[in-house]
Formats: C-alpha cells, structure tokens, sequence
C-alpha cells in the first residue's frame, strides 16, 4: 500500500483523460463530459497544476454546450441542457475568471432557464421532465449564487424545501420522506451555506447531523454514504464538506481517513478510485483530491467546502442577501 | 468507476481492445450521430423510436436519449396500442435489472406509467409487485424505496384509502429479512409518524407497547449494528411514545432499556474485554431523557460514559470531548 500521495501521477492521469478517444469508453460517457471537465479542472487547481488543461479550448468547449434554445449548458454539444451541467459550465467559467465570455442575453436565458425549473414547493426540478431531488436545488442555487443572481423569492421557498427534507436521524434525503443520504447531506448543507441560511438549523439538529454524519466513518478509515453500506472515497468528500459548513471537520479521524484515500491511488497510472483496487476515474480522483485538501494534507491548495471550488475563486463571490 | 475492479492492461491486452472498440465505436457514433439528427430535425416517428432504444441499450445513461423518446411517444401517442406501453415497461425493467443504480430509468419508468394507455389503477398496483422483486434483489437500492413511495402515493391519491397499515407490515417484514436494512427502518418512522398526525392507530398505547418490544429484541439481536440504535433513539425521544404514556410508565421504560443495555455491554464486555461504544452512546441519551422528565438521577454515569467512549471509539474522539465540554 502506497502511503505517498502522487501527486504527479494524478495530474498525469488528468490530462491523459481527453486522449482516450480510442476507447469505447470515452464516447458512452459524453452525457459526463462537462461535468468530467469540471472535476478534473478543479482536481487540477487543487493540484496547483491548473495550467495543464489550454483555457481557450476549455472555455471554447464550455461554450459549444451552452443550449440555444433553453438557455442551459448540456453536458456535450448536441445534448439537452440539464441544471447539472448547467452548474459545471459556470463553475468551468467561473474557475477561468471567463463569465464575460458569455453574452448578457445568454446570461439572462441562463438564469431564466434555472428559475424556470424551480417548483411551487420551493424544490427545483433537473429540466422539463420534473425529476425533483435536492441534487437540484443544490446546482440551481449555487449557479444563481455565482451569477450573483439570488433573490429572496428563489431562496426562501428552496430553503423551507430543503427544511422539510432533514431526517430524525440527523440525515436529509433527496426530498421529504426519503431515507438520509450522506450526498444529499452535502447537496442540502451546501445550498443552505450558498444562501446563508445554516442558521435556519437549531443548535441541536447542526449536533445530531454532526453525530450521523461522524458515524460514517468505519473502522478502516474510509467513510459510507449511509448506515451499514461499504466506503467510498467520494464520501470524503460529501461527509467532509458537510462537517465542515457545520464546524465540525474535526469529528472524524483524519489519519485513518487519509490512509484510505492513498491506499485507493493507482500507483502506476494515478487516479484516484471508489476504494482500494477499484478503477480510477475523474470523479473519484477529485474528491479524494478535495478530502485530502479539507483535511489540510499534501500541501494542497484550499477548496471551499460549499461550492466544491478552489477558495482562491470563491472568494470574490458576492454573499447573498447582497 | 464505482465497484468495478482495477485492471492492469499490458500493452498486448491493451492493443487489443482498441481493435475491438474502434468497430464498436463506429458503430455507435453514427448511431448516436443518426438520432440526434432525427432530434433536431423533430422526426417523431416509428422508426425514430426503434433507434432511440437501440441508443439506450448501448447506453442507458443518455438522457438527452430519453428525452428524445418521450418527446416522440408525445408526438405518436395516438398510433400507440397497449402492447407498446406494456413494451416500454418491459424495457426499462430490463435496463434496471442491470443498471439498478441509474436515475434516468427510473424517471423514465415512472413516466410511461403516468402515461399509459391503460390509466386504470391496476396498472399502478402491479407496479407495487414489480418494485417488491427489485427490492428483493437488493433490499437498500434507495432509488426502489423512493420509487416505491411515488407509486404508493398515487395508489393513495386515487383510492382516497391509505396504505399505512400494509406498508408498515412490509418494513417488518423487510427488517426480519435482515436486521441492518436501515432504509426499511427509515421507512418505519416515516408511517409512524403519519398514522400518528393522521390518527391512524387503533390503540396507541398497544402499539407502543408492542414496537417496545420489537425494538428489545432487535437490540438483543444485533447490539452492533447501527440502524437499531438510531430508530431506538427516535423513538424513545418521539413526542407520541412520552405523551401517551403516563410519567411512571414512560420512566419505566426507560428504566427498563436503561438495565438492558447495562447488561449487554456488560456482556460484550466479558466477551471481548470492550465496552461497546452504542451502549454507551445510548445510554447518555437516556440519562438525558431521564433528567428531562424531572427524575433526579444521584449518580449520573454521563460522563463516565463519554470518557470511555474515548477509548472505545476513537474515530468520534473529538465529538465525544464536545460532548464532555458541554456536559459542564
């Protein structure tokens, strides 16, 4: 077991990604292009190696997803425009200081195209076809937070939503009723920090999620996304934002937690996997990448447990209520 | 790639599959290069909706695919009999089958239903067989448990009947199966909780007595797991379990799982010289419970507690000396 993070190897194997074209792979995943994107470029900040990737074909590539006719970005050109992709194109922009690289009427179709999606119950549906989750309230309002667009009738229905899907266990679920996933811990946390309203939770529950949230970690080191379920290293990630909007990072172990992501490195290629000897993909790769930054390890450098972004962008973000 | 075993590939191995995939990727982009074609030029046709699913079937995570067959089923609907629908249903239940885990088919799933040629309600009752086999075959998939209580939820809107009792049975029934299947003890709470707001109970007081019951012996038979522990405390600390009974039964109770779990950390202990860190957890949130009914404990072991949740779990070391910090 590798006990050293690879730092060069993961770059490496960031940029190898866009040069598998010659496998089949590669095109059964295009509906993750933009997303893929975002992870990898943000992986790569984090990296401080963000010059591996050429701006101007990124931002040129961001472009080529933005939807005409909905005002969306899809995930590759072609494809309908989601909330989800939508949310990596402006983080892609956002991350290359290039959101003037999109006109202001493509801005406002943007911003209609997510307030469109939003539901009379506050929720937000991902496009047209009304699958409703907390995944998308999540996406919409961190975009509207990066446009700066936020206003209070977007922000206070989702909010009440977001309230109504907080578990007894300490949990949220993806929408009210449904069993705590520590994803969608991330998902509802992330949203309520994006618009200020943590406070909206009582001391007692930011304590009983800190509690469910700390008991995903097993006795190997690694966290699960739900009682009984096996580790994976993107929940060092989604667990560890999490305990970090709610100052409570330090619930878990840290060195056990660190010893499971590095034992989840492919030493010969880099890369990052779900767990130890899995295949490595982008996804995995940057939010093992992202723990290990919440966690202050390898010299990296800080992501913001809230936008999933490198701090060093964030920062100039307007804070709603403006 | 989640649960998918590393490969190393040899650069024999390697050449090998680029032979292969660059057919199949032929093949495939000029099927998607063909569909997408039909897509933005709105061809909605018989023949769009064949290829639409030869796409899907390569790839059932294109959603911008599905989006385009729903669009033409819109467009056609009129040349649709029964057997398409019945088709489509077949087809999503054999993508799930094997991608068990993909959000896009669910949706699509739930949409044919509401869709249908058939709208009688029995279509949506055999719908409740079908999830019951897919949440046999994995009894934690929380996309079959969400899907599940969408289906209930229009079985309800439209018979005006509610389904509490039943599918309160079915968490018994599920958690029978396997002790650790919290997202069925998650469900439990879920029904409780309306069959209470909605006064669904005959006899509140024997159903309390009864899930006390169950709850003891669940604990007596996996004092390890997790999930017993959690649905423990919610419903020691449920507002209907403290009104119901009266102050000297609700203490009892709490005396009585307070001695319980006494002695099965007592033995743990014995069996493997640890004190088990749930035990201990649970028993300062009864402590807790007790000093807030207003019972004057002279000896509390709180404190006590923590510390040796310290050494018993020192992953949460650093909640539990919150715990103690507040404790002051």
């Amino acid at each position: 077991m590798p006990m050293e993070f690879l730092k060069e190897k993961h770059i490496e194997y960031i940029k190898s990604l866009d040069a598998k074209q010659g496998d089949l792979e590669y095109w059964l995943s295009e509906h993750l292009r933009l997303n893929g994107v975002y992870w990898g470029l943000t992986a790569l900040c984090i990296l401080d190696a963000k010059d591996t990737f050429k701006k101007e074909d990124i931002v040129n590539f961001v472009l080529s997803c933005w939807v005409k006719s909905t005002g969306g970005f899809s995930p590759f050109p072609r494809h309908d425009a989601h909330l989800l992709t939508t949310l990596s194109g402006i983080q892609i922009l956002s991350i290359y200081n290039s959101l003037d690289a999109l006109t202001e009427e493509q801005i406002e179709k943007c911003v209609e195209f997510i307030k469109k999606n939003q539901l009379e119950d506050g929720s937000f549906q991902g496009d047209r076809f009304g699958e409703v989750d907390t995944r998308f309230i999540y996406t919409a309002l961190s975009s509207l937070s990066i446009l700066g667009r936020l206003t209070p009738e977007i922000v206070d229905p989702a909010v009440d939503y977001i309230l109504k899907c907080y578990n007894f266990d300490g949990g949220f679920g993806l929408s009210p009723g449904s069993e705590s996933h520590a994803a969608q811990a991330f998902t509802c946390l992330g949203a309520l920090a994006v618009v200020g309203k943590v406070n909206k939770l009582s001391k007692s529950q930011i304590d009983k999620i800190g509690w469910w949230l700390c008991e995903r970690q097993l006795p190997e080191g690694g966290l699960n996304g739900r009682p009984s379920k096996l580790p994976d290293v993107c929940y060092s990630w989604w667990v560890l934002s999490s305990l970090a909007i709610i100052n409570k990072l330090n619930w878990i172990d840290y060195k056990k937690l660190r010893h499971f992501i590095l034992s989840s490195q492919d030493t010969k290629r880099g890369g990052i996997s779900d767990r130890p000897d899995n295949e490595v993909d982008v996804f995995h790769t940057l939010f093992g990448i992202t723990g290990l930054s919440l966690m202050g390890f390898e010299n990296l450098n800080p992501i913001d447990p809230v936008y999933c972004m490198p701090c060093e962008v964030t920062s100039k973000f307007k804070k709603y209520p403006y | 790639m989640h649960g998918v075993k590393r490969r190393q590939w040899s650069r024999e191995l390697l050449k090998q599959k680029r032979i292969e995939d660059e057919k199949k990727i032929k093949q495939y982009r000029s099927l998607v290069d063909t569909v997408l074609n039909l897509k933005e030029t709105q061809i909605y046709t018989k023949d769009s909706l064949k290829l639409s699913k030869e796409v899907l079937q390569w790839n059932p995570e294109f959603n911008t695919v599905w989006n385009f067959r729903r669009d033409i089923i819109e467009n056609v609907k009129g040349q649709l009999d029964v057997t398409f629908w019945e088709d489509e249903l077949n087809f999503t239940m054999a993508e799930l089958k094997k991608f068990p885990k993909v959000y896009w088919i669910w949706n699509h799933r739930v949409w044919v239903l509401k869709n249908h040629i058939d709208s009688s309600l029995k279509i949506w009752q055999r719908e409740l067989i079908i999830v019951n086999k897919l949440l046999d075959m994995d009894a934690r998939n929380f996309h079959g448990w969400h899907y599940r209580r969408r289906i209930i939820k229009v079985i309800e809107d439209r018979t005006g009947k509610s389904n509490d009792h039943e599918e309160l049975e079915l968490t018994t029934q599920k958690i029978n199966k396997n002790i650790s299947n919290f997202s069925a003890w998650h469900q439990r709470v879920q029904l409780i909780t309306r069959m209470n707001d909605t006064d669904e109970f005959e006899n509140r007081k024997e159903f309390i007595t009864n899930e006390i019951d169950y709850i003891t012996n669940a604990m007596f038979t996996d004092a390890e797991d997790q999930s017993v522990w959690f649905y423990m405390e919610w419903f020691l600390e449920y507002e209907m379990v403290s009104k119901v009974l009266n102050h000297n039964e609700y203490t009892t109770i709490l005396n009585k799982f307070q001695s319980n779990i006494l002695i099965i950390n007592e033995d743990d202990k014995e069996f493997s010289g640890k004190e088990n860190p749930w035990c201990l957890k649970m028993l300062i949130i009864i402590e807790k419970l007790q000093t807030n009914l207003g019972i004057e404990i002279k000896d509390g072991k709180s404190k006590e507690w923590i510390a040796k949740l310290i050494e018993a779990d020192p992953l949460r070391k650093n909640r539990y000396l919150y715990l103690l910090h507040e404790e002051k």
